[in-house]
């Protein structure tokens, strides 16, 4: 059995998938069930299922691209941009939601002024919350969480639907597999609720990427060792 | 953020309970359940019904891993665990189905196990870098092993579910019958619905495991009744039409009794209920 450049590909593209769908699990703005009842910043729900929707809407545009493209970054790109713009649906209408429906500001509970807006926040926060809604700083955060998960998630399954020669379907679930374990494993490192870039717990980063990484390398094994079992017919 | 409580080993019942008793501990269950399991999963020209049984076990076993580990608190939500499982069992099931026709006869498939065993190791490394304290340091007792059950007992119930629907392990048939009809997104799902509702539901205070158990003894009943329909649409059954209608008819059947021993067991042991006559009625 010699070594085929293929495979080495295979371990790269998982791995780099798997600590890139940690990184957008770090940067996502979770709410939890606090922002369900607007006491604090992020969407109302899970980690895992902001990180599998949005995912998800990247592997349908990523998988459309594969269809009449053979190019690694075309594919991973469109998996990007379509996992970006699903994440940024869900933050505006999160934000319609809580301003329209609840009458509150997006407001961030962790910066007292915006970094990047340069917008006090800490007057518009009602006391004993932890923020509310989407505010501009916690959006680019998602943003840029959503572009990386989008990307990791295309880039696994262009490394499975290409170099391991599985059909569409297959390599679409096995990406979505390996995706949500390494996403999952970075939720129980955030446990609870995130702002994103800016809150004190994505300092804690570097040890869901170890995590990760030893994860993601096991889970490219898998993937190789099925491709050479597949291979010799 | 969902934490729950803590709470104690089986606690002394004040009450008068139901007399249904799932009479194994942890462990014997884990053992008795994978073992059947892996027989039923390896003979796969067996009949649906007796492939249902054993997807069945396989869940009870998960649902039991996920109740010891989510109730000290996993801080995003019981989901998570499940949804984490039924990945594993997917990633295992490739490996496995890459492997099968390795100590092939007939339709005899030992060489699936492989992807099972894989799925435990992955599962233990998981839990470590979990558990330990330099990483991620979730501080739950027995992680480790509780992950190796979920990869392994995941792993088990997709296979199961698989040849289920294709009458056999070989890698071709399920990616033409499975994966690319998309039959696997609704197994993605389901499975984890499997794993991660029952305790999801019945989490609190005066969460019992019996009754714990037997959620998704019925959603497994369910299951069994979508996958009957599959069977039917795709006509992929190796043993006629009967197969299917069987497989409908356990599911039906896994269904009614177990979700009126549970409505039962609710109606029972609560303190007291305001019905909206639908549910009381049933019961």
């Amino acid at each position: 059995m010699t070594i085929e450049p293929g495979m080495i590909w295979i371990v790269l593209c998982v791995v780099s998938g798997g600590l890139l769908a940690s990184l957008g699990a770090h940067l996502l703005p979770v709410g939890g069930e606090p922002a369900a009842m607007g006491t604090a910043t992020g969407i109302a729900t899970g980690t895992v299922m902001i990180m599998m929707g949005a995912v998800m809407t990247g592997l349908f545009t990523a998988s459309t691209v594969s269809t009449f493209s053979n190019n690694i970054w075309l594919i991973s790109l469109s998996g990007a941009v379509g996992a970006t713009i699903m994440i940024d649906v869900v933050m505006l209408m999160a934000n319609i939601l809580y301003a329209f429906g609840c009458g509150v500001v997006p407001i961030s509970g962790r910066v007292a002024v915006d970094p990047i807006t340069k917008a006090p926040q800490t007057p518009f926060k009602t006391p004993q919350t932890d923020g509310h809604g989407v505010p501009d700083v916690v959006f680019i955060s998602g943003t840029l969480g959503g572009f990386a998960g989008g990307f990791g998630g295309a880039l696994m399954y262009f490394a499975l639907l290409a170099y391991a020669h599985f059909s569409y379907g297959t390599a679409a679930i096995a990406a979505v597999s390996i995706f949500v374990a390494n996403a999952i494993l970075a939720a129980y490192n955030i446990r609870g609720t995130t702002e994103g870039l800016y809150d004190p717990k994505f300092k804690r980063l570097p040890k869901a990427l170890a995590a990760s990484l030893a994860v993601s390398v096991l889970a490219a094994i898998v993937v190789v060792l099925a491709t050479i079992a597949l291979g010799e017919v | 953020m969902a934490v729950t409580p803590a709470v104690e080993e089986e606690v002394t019942a004040p009450k008068k309970r139901l007399s249904f008793k799932f009479p194994l501990a942890e462990t014997e269950l884990g053992l008795i359940a994978g073992i059947i399991a892996a027989l039923i999963t390896i003979f796969t020209g067996l009949p649906a019904v007796i492939k249902a049984v054993g997807m069945l076990l396989a869940f009870v076993w998960c649902t039991d891993s996920v109740r010891k580990t989510s109730k000290y608190g996993l801080g995003t939500g019981v989901p998570s665990i499940g949804v984490m499982a039924a990945g594993y069992g997917i990633v295992g099931a490739l490996m496995g189905l890459a492997f099968a026709r390795y100590g092939n006869v007939g339709q005899f498939f030992p060489g699936v196990l492989i992807g099972v065993l894989f799925m435990g190791g992955i599962g233990l490394v998981s839990g470590y870098f979990g558990n330990n304290e330099k990483y991620i340091a979730m501080k739950i007792p027995r992680l480790e092993r509780a992950m190796g059950e979920l990869g392994m007992a995941g792993t088990l119930a997709i296979l199961l579910e698989c040849s289920i629907v294709t009458g056999s392990l070989r890698f071709d048939a399920v990616v033409t019958q499975v994966m690319n009809t998309g039959v696997i997104a609704f197994m993605f799902i389901l499975s984890g619905m499997a794993m991660f509702h029952p305790y999801n539901a019945c989490l609190g205070p005066d969460e019992r495991r019996e009754r714990t158990l037997m959620v998704s003894i019925e959603i497994s009943g369910l299951i069994s009744i979508i996958l009957g329909f599959t069977m039917v649409v795709l006509g992929t059954s190796p043993l006629g039409l009967w197969d299917p209608i069987a497989l409908i008819v356990f599911g039906f059947i896994v269904w009614f009794v177990f979700y009126r021993r549970y409505i039962r067991a609710c109606m029972k042991e609560c303190y007291a209920t305001v019905g909206t006559g639908l549910i009381k009625t049933i019961g």
